[in-house]
């Protein structure tokens, strides 16, 4: 009998429209849609149909089920505004699943952005931003923080202690962590503790990862393995399972059998291995095991657990200094849109497309990027920006 | 006459020469069969296209090296399209096959049409054809040079098949055409041709049908704006503008400079870019055609051409037209037509940074040289150009 702490990102950025280099001066009505055929909507009722609505469903259907079923979820501010524009039925599922008193969620950057890198001031204000959404859309205030891409560092961890959380979630790094175990409640290396909880890289990514791949050897993975895998950690153990939403029915399609194993696991973990669930407020009551030092940032993206998915190139670099760099000037113009215009390019996806990694991690870069290119990806990017400067002049 | 782009199907000056040329020889009653690599489909009011299509498939289209240098706005061009661009960085084998495929097509069109009196050629693709053409017909071959190997490989490694395919259809030719006298003595120091045999014939400009300012565009920033226009490439000199644009940036730290175009340099100048933290003052705008490219153009404050090698340079004239300021390279030959613009050897930054600042701040300069730039492209026109190239026709004819 383990502990299973499980948390779900739901996130979908706001993609740049095309805008032209000719067209600058000129006002246009808006970065990220085009009046006459906008990506994001497509892209979002997409997934709406393969992923959201199915395991909304599926959720609350094992939240009526199974009494001890409970998990986290986290919404970034861009995808409320989204499901409120395209597929407003999401929010009163998620507002349904809220209700039921075991769902809890998560504070996050309102943009998804990687604010806490480059501005304390900004980082706050977003996270801000997101709990006053929560808390007008859901009735909850959020207790608990994941960063955007579970980026964390000792730095990070001091600002949040400073916006009074209880706690956050990231990544196990083996160069922090040693031969130390994820499952257990770690204190931030910080002037006053902030206890965290580890993703267990190893389960987490056998399911958002490794469930369909034909070359895994414990494909198909069945619900009986999984959970023995499970079991096999002590009754003081937090199995933490923090994966994207979209792993069901997105990333793994419903024809993978995502969704059914996704149900056995969840009846079996509670009926046949009395497994217990737990939302992260829960899980961090556990007893602290000691210091994770992180001294450089790290995140849960690709084999290397670090940034360089969205700082590692000359083009990202760049392009995020010459944003951070306008911070001043954006916000003494005083101008709502412009704020939030120059915010929402902060989406750490913007970045994201720009990286030129060609390893293993790169095809999952190109199967979430809408350009043909990193090079494109940059480039549009400049000229938005330049746009974005013209009311700067 | 034998050609191988044409608008709309075009990468750059051939095809718009080509067809400047070909309609105002038309005009003067010249009856001209013009052949092409590839079906247009739209056929010509002024002229007999002969479609000589070769069949890219039995060299294996599917093979990258047809379309790296594609780029997503040159797609108007058909998937079985060479442009001179992608031709010329094809393996040599597949490149004389080309070549050889089309040379092959050509001489079976011209058998079908023996009346030319003339074979004209233009550049090295179509050497080998009109040389065949010419030698059955008995009829004499002018050699109209637009570009050479040299001036698109300027370090001098360029390939040994083109310049000797040029050197052959050169030497054999009854009469040379160059585009400038810049590239006349290119054509007398690197290939040995007598300078007595080549005639230069400036490039024309079509005139416009409505005047720039009279249209409005959305194009409209406060930031002073310098571009460049042309193949991402060594030899137009994309270096030498990034430098540029570093060293304006100390003096104008709000100028905006946009390259537009496309080519094998494309992603060394984004990192370039990137590397010097000029992501807010360089952006590249893509390839452009038609009205986004003549909004560039008129709302540039300067036009800077700083090409390594540039027979020509009719994007130049092309800026001129459209009321904006040029400087360009001592190594060209637009500026022979274009007197009034400014001229920097390409290497020459600290010139070009003053040049470039100079007619950013002072407007009666800027002005002034405008309105002279205007009188000379009134004279640079392709009627002019016709004239020149019936009489090279009527030299060649008379073997004088």
């Amino acid at each position: 009998m383990s502990q299973i702490c499980l948390y779900l990102e739901l996130h979908q950025p706001l993609r740049l429209a095309p805008l032209s280099v000719t067209a600058l001066g000129s006002q246009v009505t808006s970065y990220f849609h085009l009046a006459t055929h906008d990506d994001n909507q497509v892209i979002f009722s997409k997934v709406a149909k393969k992923s959201y609505y199915p395991m909304l469903a599926l959720l609350k259907k094992l939240l009526v089920t199974e009494p001890e079923f409970c998990f986290a979820l986290s919404l970034s501010g861009v995808f409320l505004e989204q499901a409120r524009a395209y597929e407003p039925k999401i929010l009163a599922l998620v507002r349904g699943l809220v209700e039921t008193g075991r769902v809890e969620l998560l504070a996050e950057t309102y943009h998804h952005s990687l604010a806490s890198l480059y501005s304390a001031t900004e980082f706050a204000e977003q996270v801000a931003l997101h709990t006053q959404t929560l808390q007008q859309l859901f009735g909850v205030i959020p207790t608990v923080f994941r960063n955007t891409e579970l980026i964390y560092s000792n730095a990070i961890a001091e600002q949040v202690v400073a916006l009074g959380f209880a706690g956050m979630l990231t990544e196990a790094v083996p160069r922090y962590l040693g031969e130390r175990s994820p499952t257990r409640v770690y204190q931030s290396a910080t002037q006053s503790h902030l206890p965290l909880l580890l993703k267990q890289a190893q389960l987490s990514d056998d399911i958002a990862f490794r469930f369909s791949d034909r070359n895994w050897q414990w494909y198909p993975l069945s619900v009986e393995q999984y959970l023995d895998w499970i079991a096999q950690f002590g009754s003081t153990d937090s199995i933490n399972l923090f994966m994207d939403f979209e792993t069901f029915g997105e990333h793994q399609w419903a024809d993978t059998g995502i969704f059914e194993f996704f149900q056995s696991f969840v009846t079996d973990a509670i009926q046949k291995y009395q497994h217990r669930f737990v939302t992260p407020s829960t899980a961090l009551w556990g007893d602290s095991s000691g210091m994770y030092d992180v001294p450089e940032p790290i995140s849960w993206a690709d084999v290397d657990r670090d940034l360089t998915a969205w700082t590692g190139n000359a083009l990202q670099q760049d392009t995020l200094r010459l944003l951070y760099s306008l911070e001043k000037r954006v916000r003494a113009t005083k101008d709502k849109q412009l704020l939030n215009d120059w915010r929402l390019l902060q989406t750490s996806d913007h970045f994201y497309y720009m990286c030129t990694k060609w390893s293993a991690d790169g095809d999952v870069h190109a199967y979430f990027s809408p350009y043909e290119s990193p090079f494109e990806a940059y480039r549009q990017y400049a000229v938005t920006l330049a746009h974005l400067r013209e009311h700067l002049e | 006459m034998v050609g191988w782009e044409y608008p709309p199907h075009n990468s750059g000056g051939l095809g718009v020469a080509c067809q400047g040329l070909t309609q105002a020889l038309a005009e003067q009653n010249t009856h001209i069969y013009f052949t092409l690599p590839y079906a247009t489909g739209l056929g010509s009011s002024h002229m007999d296209m002969l479609d000589c299509s070769l069949q890219v498939g039995q060299f294996g289209s599917a093979q990258p090296p047809f379309f790296v240098y594609q780029t997503s706005t040159a797609q108007l061009q058909s998937a079985s399209t060479l442009s001179c661009s992608t031709l010329r960085v094809l393996p040599q084998s597949q490149m004389e096959a080309q070549v050889s495929a089309y040379t092959q097509k050509v001489t079976d069109q011209a058998l079908l049409h023996r009346d030319s009196d003339v074979i004209h050629a233009h550049d090295w693709m179509s050497f080998p054809a009109a040389t065949q053409v010419a030698q059955q017909l008995a009829k004499p071959l002018i050699a109209h040079v637009h570009s050479t190997e040299y001036d698109r490989i300027p370090v001098g490694n360029g390939s040994r098949f083109i310049q000797q395919t040029e050197r052959a259809g050169l030497l054999v030719a009854t009469r040379v055409i160059a585009v400038s006298y810049y590239t006349k003595e290119l054509l007398i120091t690197k290939y040995g041709i007598e300078r007595d045999k080549i005639s230069v014939v400036h490039n024309g400009i079509t005139p416009l049908q409505v005047t720039p300012a009279v249209v409005s565009s959305p194009f409209i920033t406060k930031r002073p704006v310098i571009s460049f226009m042309g193949r991402l490439t060594m030899q137009k000199g994309t270096e030498f503008f990034l430098r540029l644009a570093q060293s304006v940036l100390q003096q104008v730290p709000n100028a905006l400079f946009i390259m537009a175009g496309d080519g094998d340099l494309y992603h060394e100048l984004l990192w370039s870019v990137a590397d010097q933290q000029l992501t807010a003052s360089v952006l590249f705008s893509g390839f452009l055609r038609d009205r986004q490219r003549e909004m560039l153009l008129d709302r540039s404050d300067v036009f800077v051409m700083p090409s390594i090698s540039e027979p020509f340079g009719l994007v130049a004239l092309e800026a001129a037209q459209r009321n904006t300021p040029v400087i360009v390279s001592r190594q060209s030959g637009v500026h022979e037509s274009l007197p009034s613009a400014l001229v920097a050897d390409f290497w020459d930054i600290d010139l070009m940074t003053k040049q470039v600042v100079g007619l950013l701040t002072d407007k009666q300069r800027r002005t002034e040289q405008v309105v002279a730039q205007q009188a000379e492209v009134a004279t640079a026109t392709w009627k002019q150009a016709a004239d020149q190239v019936k009489q090279v026709y009527r030299r060649a004819f008379l073997g004088t």
